[in-house]
């Protein structure tokens, strides 16, 4: 049977990326430790395989076609187009898993979900900002599932909860032996393109922390539906947080770091759900 | 309210990554999508307050990026609009 070995999270910010060279030394050491605390524990769970979460940022999708999830079904995954970090990126190929993301879209319809599906997507930043800096290796296999977090209206934060469980529920009854890790990928705290860009929201993102440290389901909805709409565009991420915290039933979060980082405009955080 | 057409051509721009013709002429570009002669003229005259409310902050800040704009000189810019609430 397949095992949920854990889940993790960290921000995308593709400054990190397009600004590496010019960060300040102290946001790069804090960015490098973030992702590098993170591959350790990633490391040592040794997984099979990747489900990872994140938006897509208008690469993929647009607004004549804007599913709320896709799960990317093909045995191979296009790696980021942008060129400010396809340079950078470091793996050939992005190998997706077609048994179990068919299993995985599976479970979707059979548990009420309707996601949209592809078998040719191209990940980008927001899935290969993570991968490149967790640097793992060998990359495991990787199934993307696209969230809609950039353009209104998104997915409920309570269908994200429910989500999240019905991705357990594929990882638990899968028949094959395969170690599983969640990664969710986005927020904490940002603005882009708004007049507030660059805001980076403290309170919220401490709040979030705590919120996820308490796990208490109602109301991390309530103050995430009252706060959101108050916090910044690209806080709607933390949709790919609470989907990681879900698929673990909500139990074991533990904050890896978390650093307002100004240069890359977002409040940049990491953590990790541990098995019990 | 969102204007498709305009977010369109933004959407094509930031695909295509043409930025070199945009630049020289964003006549032939406008030409191509049925948007409105007010959008049109937004468009000419970089009029954010104007082309903000209607396409995704994401991809104005694509699009601004296309145009030539810094994140200093669109940051400064962005801030001196006010957009109605994002919901």
């Amino acid at each position: 049977m397949a095992q949920l070995v854990g889940a993790f999270a960290s921000s995308h910010a593709p400054l990190i990326a397009r600004d590496w060279d010019i960060l300040p030394p102290e946001a790069k050491q804090k960015i490098s430790s973030g992702f590098s605390e993170m591959r350790s524990r990633i490391k040592e769970l040794c997984p099979d395989l990747l489900i990872m979460l994140a938006p897509d940022h208008w690469v993929n999708f647009f607004l004549d076609n804007l599913p709320a999830f896709c799960i990317g079904l093909g045995p191979e995954h296009g790696g980021p187009p942008e060129p400010f970090l396809s340079p950078k990126f470091q793996y050939k190929k992005i190998e997706g898993h077609p048994e179990f993301s068919r299993h995985l879209a599976d479970t979707a319809f059979e548990s009420g979900f309707d996601p949209s599906l592809s078998y040719n997507v191209n990940l980008d930043h927001g899935f290969c900002i993570p991968l490149w800096k967790l640097g793992l290796d060998p990359l495991p296999t990787v199934i993307p599932i696209f969230v809609n977090e950039l353009e209104q209206p998104m997915p409920s934060i309570k269908r994200c909860f429910d989500w999240g469980r019905m991705i357990r529920s594929a990882i638990v009854n899968y028949p094959e032996d395969l170690k599983v890790a969640v990664i969710g990928s986005g927020g904490l705290s940002h603005s882009i393109g708004e007049p507030t860009m660059g805001k980076i929201d403290e309170r919220f993102d401490q709040d979030c922390i705590a919120l996820f440290s308490k796990a208490n389901e109602p109301e991390i909805i309530e103050k995430l539906v009252k706060n959101l709409p108050t916090v910044g565009n690209g806080s709607e991420e933390i949709r790919s947080w609470i989907i990681a915290h879900a698929a673990m039933n909500g139990e074991g979060f533990k904050l890896i770091d978390y650093a307002p980082i100004s240069e890359v405009y977002v409040g940049c955080g990491w953590a990790e759900w541990k098995v019990a | 309210m969102t204007d498709y057409w305009l977010s369109k051509m933004m959407f094509d721009l930031q695909k295509s990554g043409d930025v070199s013709s945009w630049r020289a002429d964003r006549e032939p570009f406008l030409e191509q999508y049925p948007i409105s002669e007010e959008m049109k003229q937004a468009v000419r005259d970089d009029n954010l307050a104007a082309i903000a409310p209607h396409v995704n902050a994401y991809l104005l800040r694509f699009y601004c990026g296309i145009c030539g704009m810094g994140d200093k000189e669109f940051t400064e810019r962005l801030r001196k609009i006010n957009t109605p609430e994002r919901h």
